[in-house]
Formats: C-alpha cells, structure tokens, sequence
C-alpha cells in the first residue's frame, strides 16, 4: 500500500518539482535552476492570481460558520428538520459543472438573482456580477460556499452526535442558556470536526474549483477568478510552459501544506 | 472520499499534468536540442506504404464544429479512402474551446491522432515538440505549392521543417446584410473610423443594430475573438512593424494602440453592438436572422452566411483606420498537421500531399472557401470579392496577429481584451497586462531577428 502511495502520488510531486526547475515543453526538458520562480514572481498576473486565492481563502470562515449555526439548529431537532438535513446536502451530490451552470444562470445579468430582484421592487440593486473582476469573484465564492455548504453541515451534525449527552445536561442543570451551551459545550467538543471541515474546505477552495471556474468564468474577466489552481491549467495547456506550470503547482502545494499545518498547530496549542 | 479528489488532483492538476515517462525526454537530436530546429535529417521509418493493401487505419482530430471547413475535411477523407481502399481515417470532432489542450495533453501521453488540425505561425512552433517535419515524406516542391507554407514551418522557414499544411487561405472579415444598409440609406462602405460613425448612425437612426459580436458562428471561446479586431485596429502601423510587437520596440502600452482600443470600445459605449460583446453565443444566428446589419467572422463562414441570406450579405474589411483602411488580413491560418508519434507516419503524410491535389483543392474551393494551392482559385463570389483586395485593388495582405504574438501573450490578451472590449476593464489594464507578460518572457523569445 505505501509503495502504491509513493508511486501515485511521491513520485509525481517528485516529478513536478523537478520540472519546475525545468524549461519542459510536455516532451522535452533542459535544467534551468530557479527561473521558472524568478518569471513567476515577477508576473504581475500571477500576484492578482495569488490574491484571488486569498480571497477564496477569506471565504472559509464563513463556508464553516453558516453550516455550524445550521448544523446546530438541526442537531436541535428544529421544525423539518429531517427535511432541510436531506436539502442541505442535495449540493454534494452535484457535479462542479452543473453548479457552475447553475452559478451563471443565477449570477447573469438577465439571470434569477436579478429576476427576483425585480420582482420584489429592487430592481434598482441589481447588478451584472459576472461583468466585473471583483464582481465575478464575489459569485464565485459565494457559489462555492454554496456547494460545501451541504457536506460541512454534514460533518457538524455528525459531529454533534457524537458528543456526550450528559454534559449537555450537566451544563442545563448548572443553568446554562443555548448559547452558553454552544460557546463552552459544544464548539469545544466539535473542534476536531471544524478542524476537519476547514482542512476540506481549504482543500477544495484551493485544488477543486477547477470545473467550477473553467465552466463558470473561464477564470475572467480579465483573470478575475483565475485562481492558482485555474493557473496552472492555463500557463501548461493553453500556452504549453509546464516547467512554469509546476512551478506554480509547487507554490499552491507549499501554500496549502503551509496553511494546513499552521491550523492544526493552532488547534492543538488550544487544546492543549 | 474528497482526500481521495484532492489526491487526484494533486497528481493531475497540481501537479501540472506529468509526463507519462517517468524521466525527462532527451531530445530526438543532441545536435540540434536547444536551437529550436526539429530532427529533418533523421531519416524516417515508414511503418507501412500507402500503396500496400495491409489495412491501415489513423486517427485525424479538427476542431471545426459547423463550419465549412468540417464537411471539407470529411470529403477529402471519403475522396482519399476512395484512392486507398486499405486506408481508413477515422475523423473525431474535438471540441473547439478546449481543441489545443486536448491535443497537448494527448501528446503527452501520446494517445492522440495522427493527424490534427494545427493553426499556424506562433501556434505551431509553440506545438512543435508533439508534430513531425514533412520534409522527409513531402517533396518540397509539393509543399511549396501551398501558399503560406512558411507560418506552418519551423522558424517560418520550410527548409528548417514543415509542420503545418495550410489547405485553404483565410482571411477575417466583415459580413454584412445588404437590405439593412440600403434600408438605412447607406450606398458605400466605410473605409475609416469616421466613415463607421457615419454608418453607424445612420443604421441606429433606421432602429438597426449596427454590428452584433459574439461566439456564435465557431465553438472557440471568446478569448480568440477581439484578435479579429484587434488584427484590423493594428493596421494603423504597416504590417513590417508588427515585429516590433513581437521583440517589444513596440509596447502594447503605446498610447496609439490605446486609443486604437478605446475607439472600438466607444462602439459599444455608443450602442453600435450588442451589449453582451463577444459573449453572445447567438451572435451569428442573430446576423443570419437580420437583427443587426454586421458582423465580424471569416470565409470559414461563406458558405453559412450564404445559405442563410442568399445574395442578400456582402463581405467587407472593418474600417479600424483614421486614414482609408488598405490592408486585409489574408492569412493561411490552420491545416493539418502529424504528430510525432503517429504509427503511421507514411500514410499520413500521404493524405497530407493529397490536400496538393487538385481533386482536393475543388472541394475546398466547393465547401465556399478559398483554396490555398497556387494555380487553383476560389469559385464562390464572396470569397473571391475578399480575394480581390489584395489582388487587383492593392491591399496590403496582414497576417492574424493572434498567430504572430507570443503564446504567453497571446493567452492574456484572449483574457483581457475580452473584459476590456466588454468595458469592464479599461483598455490601459489590459495592454499592461499583455506588456508585462511580453516582458515576462526569457529575452530570446523577444528576438528582433525573427519570430521563434
């Protein structure tokens, strides 16, 4: 099993930071020390890049705030909540390039956001988000909060199950309120679960919005929504430089192995 | 399940698609690794002859969708297997948008075609590694017949190694409808910024939409469109100093490219073209169903523009130009090219000499395009009315300059440009971008010696 693993997946990081100090056309390769990094880091394009994905990165407190406050009310038994438990997860079940197409039809400027916009007297707010960069990126995001929305929740809701009902009642005996109860019981007690569900979630804003961006925005307007991951497929496929194209797969695999590691550190000097 | 995606897309995404061979490829000739020359002298090893009656069967990828270069391509197939009964080219239709990365990525792993639409100029030296020199399986002098020959060949010379055999020439062009102009009163076309104002008006004043934009005739993405323009915006400087762009003696930031940019963005601004430019998938049927009185395309789509509108379109050259426009971009922009680990190299270039033939040149002059070999001539009267700028009325023949831009830049411009023709980014952000991914290149891909 470990020899499956490091042939599948050592070998090729192996092989992309090699070729990342290469001038590798797809065929051939000839060493070129540090100056797919030096091209890289002197792109401008590739810092607005670099800035998208901060943003993206921006966004994960709240694609795990919204499913925690859900997931909690859920785990209360609310009205239906049997119902909404099965809708909210109906987004994980959809492939990336169906809800990119639904983010246009939604997000376009004869689109339903704007539809509905009209239709309630607001049709002065309404706006042609995919037009602008910053627009586009707001779609983008919110899409994506959207679809981890439902396995986020999922994870919470497990998550909730599994805690220990008596301290529940041990906290209600002592008098403790919902939300006391949430903010020193349960979010506590959840933490390796938000652990787990920011980690994903990096994962995927970071390495899986590539069908979702390319049916999406084609990365634009302008590069808008081209996020490092988007960038790579760009800079090997549409223009056939993969030694610059790993350079970058390296620096998004150095971002989030750095970003990954400093959470769970974070985490475990608090539980500590 | 999504450790297992992020796996994946770590090996294949992330990770930049690697090779299928566990180490770097040397290059098939030390001599010339490195010069940017292919192997020509290597003496080729046919697999099988095209005049043996083994059946053989390759694989030809194009990426034309609808148009009329499509149906060209199947009938040289059915006319070629009709010559060589143990020769079957299997066709595959390969979607337009994602054609070239399709192509790259199946090189890699070299489970492509045989055969393959290639675009010409910058594009095929930037696809030279996968594609195999003809020199060895095409006589010269067959190859020179082709016009253009040299933006398919290596360092646009044949005699470094021909990639790409153009068999049509192209041009980008205007399209027009006829009962729309005469219902605005207007009798002659412009040749100026000025005079398009003045049609313009006129065409709006009428309740007519002057030009509708949009990616409704091919199934190309939008990035590949303002290139149209942009080529005829250029032609403010002469064609010889297109280089300049190339080896950056003239940046893209120049303030008369500029305001070239910002004067086709005021058409929109104007209400001259549709609101969604170059983002309306419905743009050409709009044209063919007479809801705006032009367009912008090529002779790719003569033949639809015909069939739909009958006499009723004419052809012109978009007036991008303060002094009256001379120039038309006359170009043999794509053919087909071999790719380097085809296993039936002989049979393939065969079919590629074939495309010389006359028999072949008639169904491209058929299809309503314009045959690419010398001695043929088109027979469809719009592509001839093109043919005769340049021919008899002194025009000066401009290439695409998509095709003679560097990759890199050519791939930010396809992003840029769109958002700044759409008025959403402003034309100065987007020139800087393509500058600065001009200057982002090595300094010997901005030679002032020629194009490499």
């Amino acid at each position: 099993m470990i020899l499956l693993e490091l042939g599948l997946l050592g070998l090729p990081i192996l092989q992309t930071f090699y070729y990342s100090f290469t001038d590798w056309n797809g065929q051939t390769s000839s060493w070129i020390g540090l100056d797919n990094y030096a091209r890289l880091f002197n792109d401008s394009t590739f810092w607005q890049v670099l800035g998208n994905n901060a943003l993206l990165l921006a966004s994960i407190p709240i694609a795990i705030v919204i499913p925690l406050a859900v997931a909690f009310l859920l785990n209360e038994h609310v009205t239906g909540w049997r119902f909404f438990r099965s809708a909210y997860f109906l987004p994980t079940a959809i492939s990336w390039v169906v809800i990119g197409i639904v983010g246009i039809r939604f997000f376009a400027a004869e689109g339903i956001l704007n539809g509905v916009l009209r239709t309630v007297g607001l049709g002065g707010v309404q706006t042609d988000l995919l037009s602008s960069e910053v627009g586009a990126m707001v779609a983008v995001i919110i899409t994506f909060i959207w679809s981890v929305f439902g396995t986020n929740t999922i994870i919470f809701i497990t998550g909730m199950a599994t805690l220990d009902r008596e301290v529940y009642e041990a906290a209600h005996v002592d008098g403790a309120g919902a939300w006391a109860t949430l903010v020193h019981v349960t979010l506590p007690m959840l933490r390796r679960f938000i652990q787990f569900a920011f980690i994903l979630t990096l994962i995927t804003a970071f390495t899986a919005l590539f069908s979702l961006i390319f049916v999406m925005t084609s990365g634009g307007p302008g590069f808008g929504t081209t996020t490092l991951e988007f960038f790579v497929y760009e800079k090997a496929f549409a223009t056939g430089v993969f030694g610059l194209a790993a350079a970058i797969g390296v620096v998004l695999f150095v971002i989030v192995f750095a970003i990954s590691i400093t959470q769970l550190r974070l985490f475990r000097s608090r539980a500590d | 399940m999504v450790y297992r995606r992020f796996a994946a897309l770590l090996v294949a995404g992330l990770l930049a698609g690697c090779s299928a061979s566990a180490t770097p490829t040397p290059s098939a000739n030390p001599s010339t690794a490195g010069s940017g020359a292919p192997s020509v002298t290597t003496s080729a090893a046919p697999s099988a002859s095209p005049t043996t009656a083994a059946p053989v069967s390759i694989t030809l990828w194009q990426n034309y969708g609808t148009e009329a270069n499509a149906p060209a391509t199947y009938a040289f197939v059915k006319a070629y297997e009709a010559l060589h009964p143990n020769v079957t080219i299997d066709v595959v239709s390969q979607p337009a948008a994602n054609y070239f990365a399709l192509l790259t990525a199946a090189a890699i792993s070299k489970t492509g075609p045989c055969l393959a639409t290639q675009w010409t100029g910058l594009f095929t030296l930037q696809d030279k590694s996968y594609l195999e020199p003809l020199n060895n399986y095409i006589p010269m002098t067959t190859l020179k017949q082709f016009k253009g020959i040299e933006w398919g060949s290596n360092n646009f010379n044949p005699d470094s190694g021909v990639y790409v055999v153009p068999w049509e020439m192209q041009t980008y062009n205007g399209f027009y409808n006829k009962k729309l102009f005469a219902q605005a009163g207007i009798t002659s076309l412009p040749t100026t910024w000025a005079e398009l104002a003045v049609v313009d008006q006129k065409l709006k004043a009428a309740g007519i939409q002057p030009f509708v934009y949009g990616t409704g005739a091919q199934g190309l993405t939008a990035g590949f469109y303002p290139y149209y323009d942009l080529s005829y915006l250029m032609m403010m400087i002469p064609v010889t100093d297109w280089q300049k762009l190339y080896d950056g003696s003239l940046p893209w930031t120049d303030p008369t490219i500029q305001a070239q940019l910002d004067k086709w963005v005021a058409l929109k601004a104007n209400g001259y073209t549709n609101k969604d430019v170059l983002n309306d998938t419905q743009s050409f049927q709009q044209f063919l169903a007479g809801k705006a009185a032009m367009t912008l395309e090529g002779t790719w789509a003569i033949s639809a523009v015909e069939k739909a509108m009958g006499s009723n379109v004419g052809v012109f050259l978009p007036p991008f130009v303060d002094q009256p426009l001379k120039g038309i971009v006359e170009f043999p922009g794509d053919g087909f090219a071999m790719t380097n680990y085809c296993q039936h190299k002989d049979v393939a270039a065969d079919f590629l000499k074939f495309l010389a033939d006359p028999a072949a040149q008639k169904i491209v002059a058929d299809e309503g395009l314009i045959p690419s070999v010398l001695g043929s001539s088109a027979s469809d009267p719009l592509a001839n009315a093109l043919l005769s700028f340049a021919a008899t009325q002194g025009y000066t023949r401009y290439p695409m300059i998509d095709n003679v831009i560097q990759g890199e830049v050519q791939a930010v411009g396809a992003t840029v440009l769109v958002a700044a023709f759409a008025g959403t980014m402003s034309t100065h952000d987007a020139l800087q971008k393509m500058q600065d991914a001009l200057m982002a290149l090595p300094a010997d891909r901005r030679s002032s010696s020629g194009y490499k």
